[in-house]
């Protein structure tokens, strides 16, 4: 039952394997970079992160939907101030740290 | 780490060591000689060979459910040939233009966008599809019933993802950044999902269709959907919306939902639900996951790039933008003093009449050579020949024009979500 399921995404993961050597993936590596990581890729894969350019309001309004519609658990305060100060100053609407 | 156990290598090669056959059929469409070696009349072949990029030429050797050691460093996409991954958790990918040439998409360059986590189970065996909420007989059908009960058709349909173009927003809108390729048109053998719904018995008062997949939410929540979108009756009921369970000749890549979806041609992607388990029939408006809030939704009115708009100034979307795709010269090709041009056009529910190109950045146009579609809901393809003038730079714009008279755009008609770009495609050429 499990393998088809499996098979698709661990022939995606197995290919991928590799290229995720970097400890953060494809995110740029700054302060706050951490704590970015590690709450938004237990769900999502970090390129979905990497490919925005919003302004904070707009990534704080994100996190908002995250926690309203898609299960993510609330952040502590201070966590969030750092994760939307990096995410703010590193994929704001120009774009500086676009992946492709 | 959460991310250990989804990329272990165990799991697809565990796949491929169980079942050979079945995961050779599933990735590459391949089927083995007796012998359990080489490729059946070249079932699968030619998909392998795309991949490596290489003729094989000990093929009829090569054992059945062997993976190629070419695949096990660097290649996220699994039977698929080019595509440029944007994310892949969930999984999405898209097809440069260049490599949307064919007439009909091969399976392999059909784009992926998923929602959510694959199905663990995703045979046909034993998979059903439950048709309920109001109607007269409720029912729950095998594939194999669906064959048997119901026309079985095959039609090359077009889907499009709501948010291709969304890269070129600016301000940028959230969401994957699609450029141009997350478009397709392939082949679909299914019955006709209005045949199924008549069977079984449409009440008065259904407003809404509301379709169920099998694929899993991100955050691992067994209770919530990734994905529910619907389709209000009328569209369900016309005669291009299939139930399919097969793709270009074949089974559905798993990536593309496999074994059963719902293709729903020049509507939104996710209209066309994957892993399809249940429709059920409603006296509202869906509200399932992403028919709500801002999701597949377009403000009522026009807004200025970077407007706050109200949520309850957004309307759902409905039939996609009349749009083309120049699929051959590549962008930033060279060419001589002429080039053949060529591509595909194709707008919701209606079809293209004309299709123009400059070479002078919109200056002057002229009329391409365009084809009648395959059929009714299929995207239409177009050649011409351009003469350059001298050498130098030129950019080779394309324009269609629908049945309703509407054009392509130059600009990007500008909402949150990025959704509905149908700006005119450019190529840049240089000609010696």
């Amino acid at each position: 039952m499990m393998r088809t399921a499996s098979a698709a995404l661990v022939a995606c993961s197995l290919l991928a394997g590799p290229a995720l050597a970097d400890e953060y993936g494809v995110l740029f590596e700054a302060e706050g970079v951490e704590e970015t990581y590690y709450n938004c890729a237990g769900c999502h894969s970090e390129r979905l992160v990497a490919q925005q350019g919003m302004t904070r309001e707009r990534w704080d309004s994100l996190l908002d939907w995250m926690v309203e519609e898609q299960g993510m658990a609330e952040l502590i305060p201070e966590e969030r101030t750092v994760i939307l100060d990096y995410l703010a100053t590193h994929y704001n609407t120009d774009r500086p740290n676009f992946p492709r | 780490m959460a991310l250990d156990n989804e990329k272990s290598p165990q799991r697809a090669e565990s796949y491929f060591a169980e079942d050979p056959a079945a995961a050779d059929r599933a990735f590459f469409g391949r089927v083995a000689h007796r012998d359990r070696r080489g490729f059946l009349r070249g079932a699968g072949l030619a998909t392998m060979t795309a991949m490596i990029g290489t003729a094989i030429p000990f093929h009829r050797n090569m054992p059945q459910g062997l993976i190629p050691a070419a695949f096990a460093s660097d290649d996220v996409l699994f039977g698929k040939d080019g595509l440029t991954l944007l994310n892949d958790r969930p999984v999405n990918a898209e097809t440069p233009p260049h490599l949307l040439d064919d007439a009909i998409t091969p399976t392999d360059r059909h784009f992926i966008r998923n929602n959510g986590q694959v199905p663990d189970d995703m045979s046909a065996e034993g998979w059903t599809l439950t048709i309920d909420g109001m109607v007269d007989n409720p029912m729950t059908l095998s594939i194999a019933d669906l064959r048997e009960q119901f026309e079985v058709v095959t039609m090359a349909l077009t889907i499009e993802c709501g948010g291709n173009g969304r890269a070129f927003f600016d301000p940028p809108a959230s969401g994957n950044q699609w450029t141009y390729g997350a478009v397709a048109c392939s082949e679909w053998t299914g019955v006709r999902l209005r045949d199924v719904l008549e069977k079984a018995g449409v009440q008065d008062g259904v407003v809404y269709t509301a379709h169920v997949g099998a694929d899993t939410h991100l955050s691992g929540d067994p209770d919530k959907l990734p994905i529910s979108r619907g389709l209000p009756i009328d569209k369900a009921l016309t005669d291009t919306v299939l139930i399919a369970f097969g793709m270009n000749g074949t089974d559905l890549h798993p990536m593309n939902g496999a074994p059963l979806r719902l293709v729903v041609p020049g509507w939104p992607g996710s209209c066309s639900q994957k892993w399809l388990t249940r429709i059920w029939l409603r006296d509202q408006v869906h509200d399932g996951p992403k028919m709500t809030g801002t999701s597949y939704r377009v403000p009522n009115r026009p807004v200025s790039p970077g407007e706050e708009v109200d949520k309850a100034d957004f309307d759902i979307m409905e039939r996609m933008p009349v749009k083309s795709l120049i699929t051959f010269p590549e962008n930033n090709a060279t060419a001589g003093g002429s080039t053949e041009v060529r591509g595909h056009a194709w707008s919701g529910d209606r079809w293209i009449t004309a299709l123009d190109i400059s070479i002078d950045f919109g200056a002057t146009w002229t009329r391409a050579e365009l084809d009648a579609p395959v059929n009714e809901g299929a995207w239409q393809n177009w050649r011409t020949t351009v003469e350059f003038p001298q050498a130098g730079y030129y950019e080779v714009w394309a324009r269609a024009t629908d049945s309703a008279g509407a054009m392509q755009p130059f600009a990007i008609d500008w909402n949150p979500k990025g959704y509905l770009n149908n700006t005119m495609h450019r190529v840049a050429l240089r000609a010696s």
